[in-house]
């Protein structure tokens, strides 16, 4: 039960892309994906920029993002990824807990993980499940970015191979940025009983649970450690290029593999 | 023969209820294996502690000489689980595909193995579908064609032709009698007839405990008995049956089915019981050897 043979977990994670851009559902659901990220590349990427190109708009982003540590944004040349960051960061954590909301469960109550574990362990399972998902957000991510890089050359196409390279450091960080929030849901996948409970439930710990260790951390303020158990802690530093490398990558990475460490302990005792 | 299946003292308790109590029995290579109770035995139990889908609270359990759930039993041990459905977004092709790919075959290979199966089962046409489109009884025949996929030398499979035609359950019991010469069969059913057709071995559960019979009845225990059911009801069977030399005792075990005990001799009882009913004009539809399968657990679970 405890051993991962490397082709099966890859077949496993394989899978899990045809899941989404193969099935009908799949499809629907990239479809809405791709139309709110034609709006967002239309309207807050598009117009942006002219704001923060605008003398008079720039003094007053400069105020406004400066008063939230975003000041280091303001002077890429690249705006239309400055303003992907943004977003990106803070909507692709969201996107996922919906899209990851059914990691195993829906296997679970149809009965379909039976035949599964039949012909792979629990822990290749688990984890091709959730490195799949892993793929998925990247590959969403990718695309997303692209089209934000197409909008920045038609507008100057000097800043393409400056922008290449910044856009593969942001995408390797909102992969690792999305990793924890995505091992939360095969957390919950666990013991949920149904995708949209798994989903319910991420929903209460992140409102419930930031309500609870905020009073905690009132009372006794060391207790404010405790926003470390809250996957995406680190974005609001991030979000200004504030972070330092431990804080974007070594934060996520570590929640990551605490969060499937207990999914996993979970995982091999539940009966099917 | 080889053993398959070795059980010692397995237990499984849910909560305060006691579902398998102290259960051990071996499983040899051979003839498929039935695994019979009434509704809440254990049978689906210990199904799911043979597959490791659920471990047990006691006892200890190695199938093919490894723990269940185990990587090494990977395409070794195939099952159809109870209700377990595939899902419903990707064609049952390839889901089969999937599966083969898991057990180490090759893409192109995965997929001929999957019509292969399918084919078994009579679903070769249905491929492409999803399993939301089909019936209930072909969605049952597919995830029987799952637990064929490669070459699996356990085939566990829990109330295969419940909920299937007459036509299909005997193709899925002629499957099963065909194969049985590669792979070991375990059945769970409620249908004892089907069972002692293509069994050797039973293990009967009742209320968590194990008992074992042999199907074919021919241990000691029943070799002095017969039992024949008649095409019609006829009067004073046992009283005219009674009077045959030989017979000890007769008795109506169900409607137009005796069971008669009768005394070794010289001479064959079978042939002399069915002269006397042709001497007494009664038609007859079955002449059992020994005790019916039905009447052995019938008897204990009344006990």
């Amino acid at each position: 039960m405890t051993q991962i043979h490397p082709q099966r977990l890859l077949k496993i994670a394989q899978f899990e892309l045809v899941r989404l851009f193969m099935t009908k559902r799949g499809l629907l659901a990239v479809a809405a994906f791709t139309i709110c990220w034609l709006l967002v590349l239309r309207y807050p990427i598009g117009q942006a920029v002219s704001i923060i190109s605008s003398p008079e708009m720039a003094e007053l982003a400069k105020q406004v993002f400066g008063a939230i540590g975003l000041s280091k944004l303001l002077d890429w040349p690249e705006a239309e990824l400055a303003m992907y960051w943004l977003i990106a960061l803070y909507s692709f954590p969201c996107f996922c807990l919906f899209i990851c909301s059914d990691q195993i469960v829906g296997d679970k109550q149809r009965g379909t993980l039976r035949f599964l574990t039949l012909r792979a362990t629990r822990n290749e399972i688990l984890l091709g499940r959730f490195l799949g998902q892993v793929l998925i957000l990247a590959a969403l991510m990718a695309v997303t970015l692209i089209a934000t890089l197409a909008v920045m050359v038609f507008r100057d196409a000097s800043l393409l191979m400056h922008g290449l390279s910044r856009s593969f450091i942001m995408l390797c960080y909102l992969i690792v940025a999305v990793m924890p929030f995505i091992a939360l849901m095969a957390l919950l996948n666990t013991f949920a009983r149904s995708a949209r409970l798994a989903l319910v439930l991420a929903i209460l710990f992140f409102s419930l649970g930031n309500i609870v260790i905020g009073i905690l951390a009132w009372q006794i303020p060391a207790l404010s450690v405790l926003d470390y158990i809250f996957p995406g802690v680190q974005l609001d530093q991030m979000a200004g290029q504030n972070s330092s490398l431990f804080s974007s990558l070594g934060i996520p990475l570590l929640q990551s593999a605490i969060l499937l460490l207990v999914a996993q302990r979970i995982f091999v005792r539940s009966s099917l | 023969m080889s053993t398959l299946i070795q059980a010692q003292s397995l237990t499984k308790r849910y909560g305060s209820k006691l579902a398998l109590d102290d259960v051990s029995f071996e499983v040899k290579k051979g003839a498929p294996v039935a695994l019979v109770g009434p509704n809440g035995a254990g049978k689906t139990t210990l199904f799911s502690i043979l597959c490791g889908y659920i471990l047990p609270t006691h006892g200890q359990l190695t199938v093919l000489g490894h723990k269940p759930g185990s990587s090494e039993l990977f395409g070794k041990l195939s099952a159809l689980p109870q209700d377990a459905q595939l899902d419903p977004r990707f064609s049952i092709a390839h889901q089969l595909a999937f599966y083969g790919q898991l057990q180490g075959l090759s893409n192109k290979q995965s997929q001929i193995e999957a019509l292969r199966v399918l084919d078994l089962v009579g679903l070769g046409e249905v491929a492409k579908q999803r399993s939301d489109d089909l019936s209930h009884g072909m969605r049952k025949r597919v995830t029987i064609a799952q637990a064929l996929i490669g070459k699996p030398e356990i085939v566990m499979l829990d109330e295969a032709t419940a909920g299937l035609d007459p036509i299909h359950a005997r193709e899925v019991r002629e499957l099963v009698a065909t194969l049985s010469n590669e792979a070991t069969f375990i059945l769970s059913s409620h249908d004892l007839t089907e069972l002692e057709r293509l069994c050797g071995q039973v293990l009967h559960l009742n209320k968590g405990k194990l008992t074992e019979h042999q199907a074919d009845s021919t241990d000691q225990q029943t070799q002095n008995f017969m039992t024949i059911l008649l095409a019609d009801n006829y009067s004073n069977v046992e009283q005219t049956i009674q009077s045959l030399n030989g017979v000890s005792r007769v008795y109506m075990s169900q409607a137009k089915e005796y069971v008669i005990e009768y005394q070794k001799s010289d001479n064959l009882f079978d042939i002399e019981l069915l002269n006397f009913c042709h001497q007494q004009g009664w038609r007859y539809r079955q002449l059992v050897n020994g005790h019916t399968l039905e009447n052995q657990i019938f008897t204990q679970e009344k006990v």
